[in-house]
């Protein structure tokens, strides 16, 4: 399914009703071409002003046209917004968590749906759980329980979190995932007398890489751009993630809007990024995801 | 076999449930024992049975915050979903430039909310807002106001801020679905002499139902929890009239660090979700055994 969603329609056979049809089909194309743009314009928007200077802003508002467009404001962001080490602290949070949370998602996944233990069931049920519980309704015991380990202020609490929070969807994707895969292999690996971590690693996983993929694009995504953890379980300015130091900036130069674009920017990157290279994987993980759970 | 196979079942299970047990059971349990209780952040607490729940039954912000969470979860579900399943439709018909239209309507999904947030506080500007000069230009300037600052219209011009995104997801969802469609089946009611309306009705929709559900379960998980895009655009005012249940849970816990309010306050989010989540799956499971 995944490899269908972006494929174009099945050229149309040419009789005269259907050539008539694809014709009609062009102002559609057109349409919807500037009906994207102007959907676009919040996106566009920010590219533009970070492109543009301060001086110029306040001069002209903020959506004014400009000649003149640099990078500097990018500069800027780095040399004294800090967005390096904004930047740095995200993949230092995004990368550990995305790995363990769909390690774990994989193993409890796999454990429920090839092995079938007793209670298998029930026990996917109670993880999936998670995908209905607010992150509200944590946040007060997980913060006092950082607090009282010294983890509190560092960047643990959201890599601890995030890999926990994220079992659920990862489960429920993986689950899903093993249940329309041929068993036959496994059986074949029992019978050679391999042992079942080894069937897991060396038969299955290699079979897994589709839907670990979508799955990994998903969770970066969701990670790299949470708030509400970062928010509450950082304080130094220098433990910031990228997304709650676009934040601080706004209170520490109240005007500088280029800045705060440029680092919008920057902070977006590698979520587009991986989202036009992985694209296909990203749908199909959304769509996996509940389709059968 | 059987007996080996069990033991590492368990072996394998045993991780992600001390994971999930830490971050997630753990602290839901604890907050729902202390819901009950007058704690303070300084200096522990007592249990006070309902009291928290009378007090919030008194209190206009939570009033406020539960009506805004459950328009949030009526309006900011069902017109995203709508408007993505038109999009989706009108896409799946452009065999022309498909890939670069569709990849322009995904980008939004790849931003985050506090992005989001922030560029469309920028477009709600009273002075130099990119919808006020809009207004000013096509000659209704008397409409152009401080929308984030307008009780009237803070909640509704941060839903539609959020709604942006949302419609980027429910039209991604869609159009996967479309690709299910059976053409053949759309041929054949296009050869029975069924104009495009009734195709759609008999054939294209029903076919999307699993995507409906997809779509709708994310977004009210989405809506229900929907924190940032407010804090980032209005910090729940004005005058408390855009906070959501998470968001009044948030300031509760970790302005005033009232935690027995707080957390009484996240209890019953957390079972408003659950009633309106269960709501729609119970809804769900009739219409597929009448259908």
């Amino acid at each position: 399914m995944p490899e269908t969603v972006l494929a174009t329609r099945p050229a149309i056979p040419a009789t005269t009703a259907a050539r008539e049809k694809g014709a009609s089909r062009v102002p559609l194309a057109a349409a919807l071409l500037g009906f994207a743009v102007v959907f676009l314009v919040p996106c566009l928007g920010v590219l533009y002003t970070s492109l543009k200077s301060d001086a110029d802003i306040a001069a002209n508002g903020l959506w004014a046209p400009s000649g003149s467009l640099s990078l500097d404001n990018y500069l800027q962001a780095f040399s004294v917004g800090g967005t390096g080490r904004y930047l740095l602290n995200s993949v230092l949070v995004t990368v550990p968590a995305t790995a363990v949370s769909v390690a774990l998602g994989t193993l409890a996944g796999y454990a429920i749906a090839a092995l079938r233990p007793r209670f298998g069931e029930l026990i996917g049920f109670f993880l999936l759980a998670g995908l209905f519980v607010p992150p509200q309704i944590l946040l007060i015991p997980l913060f006092q329980g950082f607090n009282a380990t010294g983890l509190y202020d560092t960047l643990w609490p959201m890599i601890v979190v995030h890999s926990g929070y994220g079992i659920s969807l990862c489960t429920l994707v993986m689950r899903n995932f093993f249940r329309s895969l041929p068993m036959e292999l496994r059986a074949a690996g029992l019978v050679d007398g391999a042992s079942e971590p080894r069937i897991l690693a060396s038969i299955v996983l290699p079979m897994t890489r589709p839907a670990l993929a979508a799955l990994a694009t998903l969770q970066f995504t969701f990670i790299w751009n949470d708030f509400l953890y970062p928010l509450v379980f950082t304080r130094s300015d220098t433990l910031r993630t990228v997304m709650v130091g676009i934040l601080q900036q706004q209170g520490q130069f109240s005007i500088a809007y280029g800045v705060q674009a440029a680092m919008a920017v920057l902070a977006s990157l590698p979520t587009v990024a991986i989202f036009i290279a992985f694209q296909k994987h990203f749908i199909a993980g959304l769509t996996a995801g509940a389709v059968k759970g | 076999m059987t007996i080996r196979r069990t033991w590492w079942a368990w072996g394998f299970l045993a991780a992600p449930l001390l994971a999930y047990g830490i971050a997630v059971v753990w602290p839901a349990l604890y907050s729902f024992a202390h819901g009950f209780t007058d704690w303070q952040a300084v200096g522990g607490g007592d249990f006070v049975g309902l009291a928290q729940f009378r007090r919030m039954a008194a209190d206009p912000s939570f009033a406020r915050a539960l009506v805004n969470t459950l328009i949030w979860t009526v309006v900011g579900v069902l017109v995203p979903t709508v408007v993505g399943l038109a999009l989706a439709l009108a896409l799946n018909r452009v065999t022309r430039f498909a890939k670069l239209i569709k990849s322009f309507f995904f980008l939004p999904l790849a931003l985050s909310l506090v992005v989001v947030g922030q560029v469309w506080f920028w477009i709600y500007r009273p002075e130099d807002g990119l919808l006020n000069l809009l207004l000013d230009a096509v000659g209704l300037g008397s409409l152009a106001h401080a929308w984030l600052s307008d009780p009237d219209t803070a909640l509704w011009a941060v839903m539609v801020a959020w709604g942006w995104q949302q419609v980027t997801l429910a039209m991604v969802i869609f159009l996967a679905g479309l690709t299910s469609v059976s053409r053949d089946l759309t041929e054949a009611a296009h050869m029975d002499g069924a104009g495009p309306w009734q195709r759609l009705r008999a054939v294209v929709l029903p076919a999307l139902r699993p995507s409906s559900v997809v779509v709708i379960s994310l977004s009210l998980i989405n809506a229900l929890k929907s924190f940032d895009i407010v804090y980032v655009m209005t910090g729940g005012g004005p005058f408390r009239q855009t906070e959501t249940l998470a968001v009044l849970a948030y300031r509760v816990s970790f302005k005033t660090y009232d935690f027995g309010y707080g957390s009484a306050v996240s209890i019953v989010l957390f079972v408003v979700s659950i009633v309106i989540i269960g709501m729609f799956f119970a809804w769900n499971a009739w219409r597929d055994r009448h259908a």
